[in-house]
């Protein structure tokens, strides 16, 4: 066997890896990281947070340079929801000493263990859209999330099921994964308190299809509500095949099946009725958010659950950079104490002790003829 | 070039490279490498030269990893003091799925390996009060050294950890090559080669399948316990069958049986996808097609021996 | 609902995903049967099946009544199929087929890779809807529930696990099948042309996945180019249950599995339905080391 090929080989594959990164910069610039499943099963939704942070960016370019002299750019990473890839993309973001600050991660199970190390770093870690509540939990000062949590979300649901609905009989599904755990888990809790019975809390694993068991299990329990905590692909599959058994009873979810897709999957007739709830209202019955609103959709196509939470995030991150006015991680988190009254998509902005917004609606929708109508808002 | 000046340049060169390349995502992915080669390194025990085949060997990383974020967060125990219980509780995880896959063989063995490594991966996220759930163990303690200018805390970079995984992997590396020219090894590739006829002259089928079993776990539970500290945080989907599948192919492609293969195949396997990253969505398919023209070209793999049974 | 009533919906839910495993088993197993390869790919095959059968159906429902482009599709699904594991096996494991037997399975994943990035690139990430022509007709029997579909793929399982069990023992394309898997070289010998009849193995297997992949889209509604592999393995699993290599094995290996995926969701707990079904594989296999209708023991890794 020809050795000495392999260590040519050998030696030839390290020079690649330099070369992949060698290159520097040659001007001044200044970065924002942002980082979302953009290959993968769940790429859509990373494309409409991405599409997000650009118009967010454009939008701030226009208004100037955010640190004179520098030029203000986004450096986009992909995760692929993978917690161990989110780790890596993290650990990147954080030794580019051009990056400032971070709008990132969708699942709440690739933003944990990647906001350990922003916050080592002393790096601004502005959240879109992982709703898990532990996250802002951890006691990180340098932790903003733009969006409300789960356990708003998962009460609101309880609340709305209970008054609205009337519900008395619940039975909880979740996809177990972190985000669809801990909504459930939050839902249960309220349910509890507010005196409903619950059934029973089943996990179902993500990718399978089959769900007509576990449905024809909970025939002879008829419950009055099912609530599903996970993503639309099963939430679909569930409700349709929920119709087919032939089950009674209203169907409930969060955020992770506020999709038009969801509607389209599980055939209109089987999601009409079908409750679903978002960590924020309705984006399109605020003034507020009229014109970002527009200018995504003739840019970018129908806007995403998930665009207008990156958006203001990236939004975020921009106001803290130019009230710091330097390129320096440390005065752009300092510059985070001086947030007040930011005028965002969803009204004036502001963060709790935690990190977490203010701003705590929780929208909730319904299925009607075929697509999603705002029924109320929940705040707190 | 011999092999000794091969293994000493490959050494070195991975020892010197942080000097000259501190990218901290590059050194991370090698990082990932250099713990995917230990496990590539442990397989190999058990597939290149034992010749069982191994199709669940994820969950013994992942009883490695556990293990050690258990110990450090519940009882405050040092990255140090926890490798030992790691590689312990993965080596009995091997052991004791050995003992019960001691009656079936070959392809039967693949399914039932599979299925424990399926078992432990759902019960890791069904066992909500214990293992966190799918939420994993958080808020692991990072390794800390003591040096005579305090207390070194390895924290999130990059660097400390490239270092551990790449001293791990040597360490291992030699001790496998010692264990090769070893009368343990000699009996288990006698089992590889032909049971009956090892068993025939004197060897101990079973304790020596079990051995090889356990020794390959315990190196898992070794890359386990790195793969925690490092990470911070463990996730009951950091330990899926692709993974199981993908040690495997790094065994295979880098040549069944050979330590310096094992390696070759865990560098190719896991720096290939970042080396395509450029490709962007055609990254796996191009990474898909490469395994296929691999298998074509080399069908031995690169270092593997052709007077192999080809069985 | 009395207690009987619910056993037999399940039972009937069971056989459901039963039927769809056992098609696709029957892929793995014919393969094995005759070269002792585990061609991992297979579940991406039946993948490929389901998309291509969406294809077809959308294109041709607007057409000709449903009978008809059901048909259609299923047709088409089974000979695009048919070409690509004749493909599969022509241009990545022949070339191999004197390597050590493992080396196949590292084709099988780069193919995997390949075929559901394809797919994904072709068709987009995101589950694509199923129309399922198919009208909805359900019949109460004793208070159980059974719909025309369910009915449909028992049938057309059914129907195809006949017709394959009667090629393999009633012709002479399968008793060459059948020499073939106890002697490959004294086949050639005797002048059967064996890698012909190895391509149609490879296509006759990836045909019955493509069934299956019809089936599988008009049920549950939803295709995803994971579907593959979460499925296939299920499939894979069935085979091994029912002792790889013997075809009435892998239908009984695959009822078995649907079965107990049902039984599990339904009488312990969804979210464990996976680890009691692995856990009754495992312990099946430790008292019977062959699965249960296997007699072969290939003692190769």
């Amino acid at each position: 066997m020809p050795r000495k090929k392999i260590s040519d080989c050998h030696r030839l594959f390290f020079l690649l890896l330099l070369l992949v990164g060698g290159c520097g910069p040659s001007e001044p610039v200044v970065k924002i990281g942002f980082v979302a499943p953009l290959t993968g099963d769940q790429a859509p939704q990373g494309e409409d947070m991405l599409h997000g942070a650009q118009l967010a960016m454009e939008h701030a370019q226009a208004e100037g340079a955010a640190v004179p002299g520098y030029r203000l750019e986004l450096l986009a990473l992909d995760d692929q929801r993978n917690p161990t890839q989110a780790v890596a993309a993290a650990k990147r973001l954080v030794a580019d000493r051009d990056v400032v600050a971070v709008v990132g991660h969708l699942n709440s199970s690739c933003t944990m263990p990647a906001s350990a190390i922003y916050h080592e770093a002393g790096l601004l870690h502005v959240n879109p859209v992982s709703s898990n509540p532990q996250l802002s939990r951890q006691g990180f000062k340098n932790f903003f999330r733009a969006c409300a949590t789960d356990d708003l979300q998962g009460p609101a649901a309880a609340v709305f099921a209970q008054q609205a609905l009337r519900a008395q009989r619940v039975f909880l599904l979740d996809d177990m994964t972190t985000y669809g755990r801990g909504l459930a888990d939050e839902f249960e809790k309220k349910w509890r308190a507010l005196g409903g019975d619950v059934l029973g809390h089943e996990g179902v694993t993500q990718g399978d299809k089959d769900f007509a068991p576990l449905l024809t299990k909970l025939k002879p329990l008829s419950p009055d509500l099912i609530f599903f905590a996970g993503m639309f692909p099963e939430g679909a599959l569930l409700i349709k095949q929920k119709a087919e058994v032939g089950l009674p009873g209203f169907f409930m979810g969060g955020d992770g099946l506020f999709d038009p897709a969801l509607i389209n999957l599980a055939t209109p007739q089987a999601a009409e009725r079908v409750y679903v709830t978002n960590i924020g209202t309705d984006i399109r019955q605020l003034p507020s958010a009229q014109a970002f609103v527009q200018a995504y959709e003739a840019r970018f196509g129908p806007i995403g659950a998930y665009s207008a939470y990156a958006y203001e995030a990236t939004r975020i991150a921009v106001w803290a950079l130019r009230t710091a006015g330097v390129k320096d991680r440390a005065a752009v988190l300092a510059a985070m104490q001086q947030f007040k009254d930011f005028p965002g998509l969803f009204g004036l902005q502001n963060f709790d002790a935690r990190g977490d917004s203010l701003i705590r609606d929780i929208g909730i929708f319904t299925v009607k003829d075929g697509a999603f109508q705002f029924v109320t808002a929940s705040s707190h | 070039m011999s092999a000794a000046r091969a293994w000493s340049l490959g050494a070195a060169g991975a020892l010197l490279l942080p000097l000259l390349h501190q990218d901290p995502y590059h050194l991370d992915v090698l990082t990932t490498v250099w713990l995917y080669s230990l496990l590539a390194l442990g397989l190999n025990i058990i597939v290149g030269w034992a010749g069982l085949l191994h199709l669940g060997y994820a969950a013994f990383f992942a009883i490695g990893a556990y293990t050690y974020a258990l110990l450090s967060v519940k009882l405050g125990c040092p990255f140090w003091l926890g490798i030992a219980p790691a590689m312990a509780a993965a080596a009995l995880g091997a052991a004791l799925v050995g003992t019960t896959a001691l009656r079936v063989r070959g392809d039967y063995l693949a399914i039932v390996t599979l299925g424990f490594g399926e078992i432990v991966r759902i019960s890791v996220t069904n066992l909500g009060p214990w293992t966190g759930g799918p939420n994993g163990v958080l808020g692991i303690g990072h390794p800390r050294l003591w040096t005579p200018h305090g207390v070194f805390d390895f924290g999130v970079a990059s660097l400390p950890y490239y270092y551990l995984a790449l001293a791990a992997l040597l360490l291992v590396a030699g001790v496998c090559w010692r264990l090769e020219r070893s009368r343990v090894a000699r009996a288990w590739m006698a089992v590889r080669e032909d049971e009956m006829v090892a068993a025939c002259v004197g060897i101990p089928v079973p304790q020596m399948k079990l051995l090889a079993q356990a020794c390959g776990g315990a190196l898992a539970g070794l890359a386990g316990a790195i793969f925690a500290a490092k990470q911070g945080t463990v996730t009951p989907d950091s330990f899926d069958f692709v993974l199981s599948v993908m040690v495997l192919a790094m065994v295979v492609l880098g040549g069944r049986g050979s330590i310096r293969g094992a390696i070759v195949g865990a560098l190719l396997l896991g720096a290939l996808p970042e080396l395509l990253r450029g490709a962007n969505q055609y990254r796996m398919l191009i990474f898909g097609l490469c395994m296929v023209l691999m298998m074509r070209w080399r069908p031995q793999g690169f270092f593997g021996t052709r007077h192999g049974r080809t069985a | 609902m009395t207690g009987t009533q619910l056993f037999l919906q399940q039972l009937a839910n069971g056989l459901t995903l039963g039927a769809i495993y056992a098609l696709i088993a029957l892929g793995y197993t014919m393969i094995y049967g005759v070269i002792q390869l585990i061609n991992f790919a297979h579940g991406e095959v039946f993948m490929v099946g389901s998309y291509l059968a969406l294809t077809l159906m959308l294109a041709l429902t607007a057409l000709v009544p449903w009978p008809v482009a059901l048909l259609g599709a299923l047709l088409g699904a089974m000979l695009g199929c048919s070409v690509l594991g004749w493909g599969i096996e022509r241009w990545a494991y022949r070339p191999i087929r004197q390597a050590p037997r493992l080396n196949a399975l590292i084709t099988a994943i780069g193919l995997s890779f390949v075929l559901q990035n394809a797919i994904m690139l072709l068709y987009g990430p995101t589950d694509r809807q199923f129309p399922n022509p198919v009208p909805l007709v359900r019949w109460e029997i004793g208070g159980v529930t059974v719909t025309l579909m369910q009915v449909l793929v028992w049938g057309v399982a059914a129907a195809l696990m006949c017709g394959l069990q009667w090629l393999v023992m009633g012709t002479k394309l399968g008793m060459a099948m059948r020499a073939t898997a106890q002697d490959l070289k004294i086949c050639r010998l005797l002048g059967i042309p064996v890698h012909r009849l190895i391509g149609v193995t490879f296509a006759l297997g990836s045909a019955l996945a493509a069934v299956g992949g019809t089936l599988f889209g008009m049920t549950y509604g939803t295709i995803n180019f994971h579907d593959g592999y979460v499925v296939g393995l299920k499939a894979f699993t069935a085979a091994v249950l029912g002792g790889i290599g013997n075809i009435p094995g892998a239908m009984v290996g695959g009822v078995l599995l649907g079965l107990l995926e049902g039984f599990g969701a339904g009488y312990l707990s969804s979210q464990w339905k996976n680890v009691f079904a692995f856990v009754v594989l495992v312990l099946l296999l430790l008292g019977k080391p062959t699965g249960l209708l296997g007699e072969r023991v290939a003692d190769r890794a």
